[in-house]
């Protein structure tokens, strides 16, 4: 089997995997790094989402083999020991979150999209770069709160 | 709407104590357990929706290395498995009876976890493979050949009834399994006989299905050595799963044990035992080793429970001035496959006249079945389809009569004088002012405002329109509940509890119940849930019970606590028990002030208390709550319509839901913001489709079936009444479900409204663009 090797959440790793092993399994099922979650089999719920060199990418759609050398990032990695990111604190602060398991990938993706479009998000901006994350529990209301909050709060971390 | 500013106990708006893990990425959600040497269950399912089996050759798939086994009905049989165990009505005291008319039984068909002779929908397991990995179970599942003979099929609700219609079951000769009239026809037809005006509506409150966000799961461990399955995975409930599962299994419920942390959302979807987790526990104990599935989205479309799907036709009598007389209809409620679960039916047709006064109805109920997926509760089960239908008539009502819509709603509704009220099916709502509810949120949605709006919007070249809508909901549910709370010496308080959360935020709402009880912080207050080695009973979560229900038994429980701490302290201080208090946390006693936990710690130590107060420090209450709660509240909506596109853009939400009192305001207007998502994702974009003739399923994945998404919503204005509820001793009345009950109703009596110029007085749900764009552009 073809040998892989990245960097995770800063650490280097390598394993084996099939040819047809996604990001995603090899995350969840080599790594054990089960905080990125596997929503959907049509890359429509973002649930799976991590950054791969800084980019918010759905790890669901992408070969682990397609990976090496990059570096990535999982929601295990956001937290610098006990202090939080901004964007998840502002999750919690602003009841972003019911059953969590939407929440790995939704705070990826806020914080890509903070990346992209800057600090000052408006609703509407919140609202359409959410597209992609699909959420069950909260109607998105605490959601776009939340992202508004933590973007605002990046600014000055 | 009580701006609070409590912070802890009942009242405060506490951030949720379970937040840490889940935005650090150390949930515990099902697929993430693995044990050592597990093996990997992938199901074959019937790609027909209804078809006898006549043959399965597995040798192919046998032969492939790595391929453990593939179980069949046969073997499922043989193996002395038994069907799940449904009950189709409630059974609680306070929801109505179901009787057939003649006086038979109601048809009940036995659901085997893998079909032994027919498959009877799309997604029907009929063969199990456990393998080495799934990707090679996948590959082993296509080397099965299937030989089926392929039936015709019925899909459609309206289809069912049909005298040519083809037949599910062939033991019940027909698909009808039962035939319930409720109310009183006689009075009925008499005050039809007088009314000036009735107002009609035939309509199909369409299915849809609960998309909880984590697939389900399921990791089962055999145990040799004890001969005990242990089961992880999410569901409504843990007990109720251990005991059906044991049963399905034909174990003493003792060798059943099930395990559940995080579960990743359910609103009823997974309020009952599934095939699937029967099945795993079978191939655990079968193979004498640990087996795992989990679902693949497109195969939770194909396998999770469905819901709503309610054929109605109604009418509503009217005197010349708007008096409502009498009501009067059918409703057929199609349970899918199987017989699974009628109580949607059941718990709709019981409340069908709302909270309006009506002096007297009879409608007609009839379970069906079909070549479709079972269905089951899904939030607020029954609930949001009758009340969608009452409100849609009164629009229709108010348009065909010439009434004013609010006037109407004013004219007929209950007065908090007529209550308790016992509606025209025996049900009796307890108390509320739903004038005064009503009135609240006319004017967080601005009503009087709204006209204005509608000009703007159209100089826009846009079409807007309002609804209202009032609902009441029928909180019923499994009537027992358990709590038991130790107080520990090193300053924890354990409250072990029957319920589970899946997103409720039990762990901060149900401690901060401790709190306000026994004067503890929060943060030292453990809610442990979801082993039944430790839980031995509870009802789990469904029909707003998980807080109405926690409440009592952590309140009572709490005041043995402290009724027992008081007798303690009494001997401590050498002090008349009669004259301890118990005040901030401590007892006070003969001048000195003990604090729960130097009680705990004393019950602990000294040996010279009498047994029933020795370590630990600990009570238990278990009780069965056999009367039914109401919530209610009322929703205004305000959508805005594209007629070059049809899209319908919710403009505007609010919402005044009562909720007696309200525990934590945050979490609250949480549920509520989700249940109107629900609601609204019905009314306008969710739909499960069947082809009509080949009963094929139509929306298999997120590519088809549409789900709600951020930009589908505006900010909600949220609202809350706290009158307390008078069935219940603290006065809560649940809040989970109030956010999707009048959603459908009222976001449709938005769109129509929007849709007056164009001479459109009703539409089925889902209103999608094209739908719309028809109805504007006069095309069928
Ligand atoms: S799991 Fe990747 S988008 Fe759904
Ligand atoms: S919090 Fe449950 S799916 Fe988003």
């Amino acid at each position: 089997m073809p040998q892989v090797t990245m960097q995770v959440n800063g650490r280097s790793v390598s394993g084996e995997v099939e040819a047809r092993t996604l990001l995603v399994q090899f995350l969840r099922e080599h790594l054990e790094l089960t905080g990125t979650h596997v929503g959907c089999d049509t890359t429509q719920c973002g649930c799976c989402t991590v950054h791969v060199d800084g980019v918010g990418i759905k790890s669901c759609t992408m070969l682990a083999l397609a990976c090496e050398g990059a570096n990535i990032t999982t929601i295990e990695g956001l937290a610098k020991g006990d202090v939080l990111h901004p964007m998840q604190s502002a999750f919690s602060e602003h009841h972003g979150l019911q059953c969590g398991f939407c929440t790995p990938g939704m705070i990826m993706s806020a914080i890509d999209m903070v990346n992209r479009k800057g600090h000052a998000l408006d609703e509407t901006t919140v609202r359409k770069e959410l597209e992609g994350n699909i959420c069950r529990c909260t109607g998105y209301h605490n959601i776009v709160k939340a992202v508004q909050a933590g973007a605002a709060a990046m600014k000055g971390a | 709407m009580a701006a609070t500013t409590k912070t802890t106990g009942i009242g405060a708006a506490l951030r949720r104590k379970e937040d840490l893990r889940l935005i650090t990425g150390r949930g515990e959600f099902t697929d993430d357990f693995r044990e050592a040497g597990q093996l990997y269950i992938y199901f074959l399912r019937s790609p027909h929706a209804h078809a006898r089996i006549i043959k399965i050759d597995a040798t192919e798939a046998l032969a492939l290395p790595g391929v453990k086994s593939v179980l069949t009905g046969k073997e499922l049989l043989a193996d002395g498995i038994k069907p799940l165990p449904h009950h189709v009505w409630a059974l609680h005291p306070a929801d109505i009876a179901m009787p057939n008319v003649d006086g038979s039984e109601t048809f009940m068909a036995p659901h085997h976890a893998i079909a032994v002779d027919k498959a009877r929908h799309v997604g029907e397991i009929v063969a199990m493979v456990v393998a080495t990995s799934v990707a090679l179970a996948k590959d082993a599942a296509e080397l099965i050949h299937v030989e089926y003979d392929i039936l015709p099929s019925v899909t459609n609700t309206w289809d069912t009834v049909k005298q040519d219609a083809a037949v599910v079951w062939d033991e019940n000769g027909s698909n009808v399994c039962g035939d319930v009239e409720t109310g009183s026809r006689e009075d009925t037809n008499a005050a039809f006989a007088k009314a000036a005006h009735v107002a009609r509506i035939e309509t199909w409150v369409q299915r849809v299905t609960g998309v909880p966000m984590e697939p389900r799961a399921a990791l089962a461990v055999f145990d040799e050595g004890t001969g005990r399955v242990t089961l992880t995975a999410g569901s409504g409930g843990s007990v109720r799963l251990k005991y059906d599962l044991a049963h399905m299994l034909g174990m003493k419920s003792e060798d059943v044990r099930i395990i559940m942390k995080d579960v990743g959302g359910n609103f009823g979807t997974r309020g009952m035992i599934y095939a699937e987790f029967c099945l795993v526990g079978w191939a655990a104990r079968r193979l004498k080793t640990p087996v795992k599935w989990t679902a693949e989205r497109s195969e939770s479309f194909q396998s999770d429970y469905q819901a709503r799907d309610l054929a109605v036709t109604a009418e509503l009598a009217l005197d010349k001035d708007g008096k409502f007389l009498a009501m009067r209809g059918s409703n057929i409620g199609n349970a899918g496959a199987h017989t699974s679960n009628f109580s949607p039916l059941q718990k709709g047709v019981e409340i069908m006249t709302s909270i309006y006064n009506i002096p007297t109805a009879c409608f007609r109920a009839r379970p069906v079945v079909s070549n479709t997926l079972p269905t089951r509760p899904y939030r607020s089960a029954g609930r949001p389809e009758v009340m969608f239908v009452m409100e849609r008539l009164i629009d229709i009502a108010a348009r065909e009569f010439g009434f004013d819509r609010v006037e109407l709603r004013r004219k007929n509704l209950l007065h908090k004088e007529d209550l308790p009220f016992k509606n025209p099916f025996g049900m009796i709502y307890d108390n509320g002012d739903y004038h005064a509810v009503m009135e609240q949120v006319l004017e967080l949605g601005d009503w009087t405002g709204f006209e204005a709006r509608r000009a703007e919007a159209k100089a826009r070249g846009k079409l807007r329109g309002i609804g209202v809508a009032n609902y009441v909901d029928t909180a019923t549910g499994v009537p027992r509940e358990r709590a038991e709370i130790t107080v520990r010496p090193d300053g924890q308080v354990d409250v072990i509890i029957g319920t589970i959360s899946q997103g409720q935020g039990h762990e901060t709402s149900f401690a901060q119940l401790a709190t306000e009880f026994l004067h503890v912080p929060e943060d030292k207050v453990n809610i442990i849930t979801g082993d039944t080695d430790v839980v031995k009973v509870g009802g789990g979560t469904h029909s707003g019970r998980g807080m109405r229900l926690a409440s009592i038994v952590i309140w009572k429980a709490s005041n043995e606590i402290i009724a027992k701490g008081k007798r303690i302290a009494a001997l401590m201080a050498k002090a008349d028990p009669a004259q301890v208090t118990f005040e901030k946390g401590h007892f006070h006693a003969a001048g000195q002030s003990l604090s729960l936990f130097d009680v705990a710690r004393a019950a602990s130590e000294r040996n010279d208390l009498p047994d029933d107060l020795r370590a630990p420090l600990y009570a238990m209450s278990d009780e069965t709550v056999n009367e039914a709660a109401f919530p209610y509240g009322a929703h205004v909506c305000e959508v805005e319509i594209d007629p070059a596109l049809g899209t319908v853009e919710i403009a505007r939400y609010s919402t005044v839901d009562d909720v007696g009192r309200a525990v934590n305001p945050m979490i609250i207007h949480g549920q509520t913001h989700g249940g109107i998502a629900q609601g609204v994702g019905q009314a306008l974009m969710e739909e499960i489709v069947y082809d009509r003739q080949s009963g094929q399923l139509m929306t298999g994945s997120f590519m088809d079936y549409t789900m709600p998404r951020a930009d589908n919503f505006p900010f909600f204005d949220a609202g809350f009444a706290e009158i307390p509820c008078t069935t219940h001793p603290l006065g809560i009345r649940p809040a989970g479900e109030g956010g999707t009950t009048p959603a459908l109703g009222v976001t449709m009596n938005a769109v129509v409204d929007a849709l007056r110029d164009f001479g459109v007085t009703h539409m089925d749900m889902p209103a999608t663009p094209e739908k719309v764009w028809r109805a504007i552009h006069r095309k069928a």
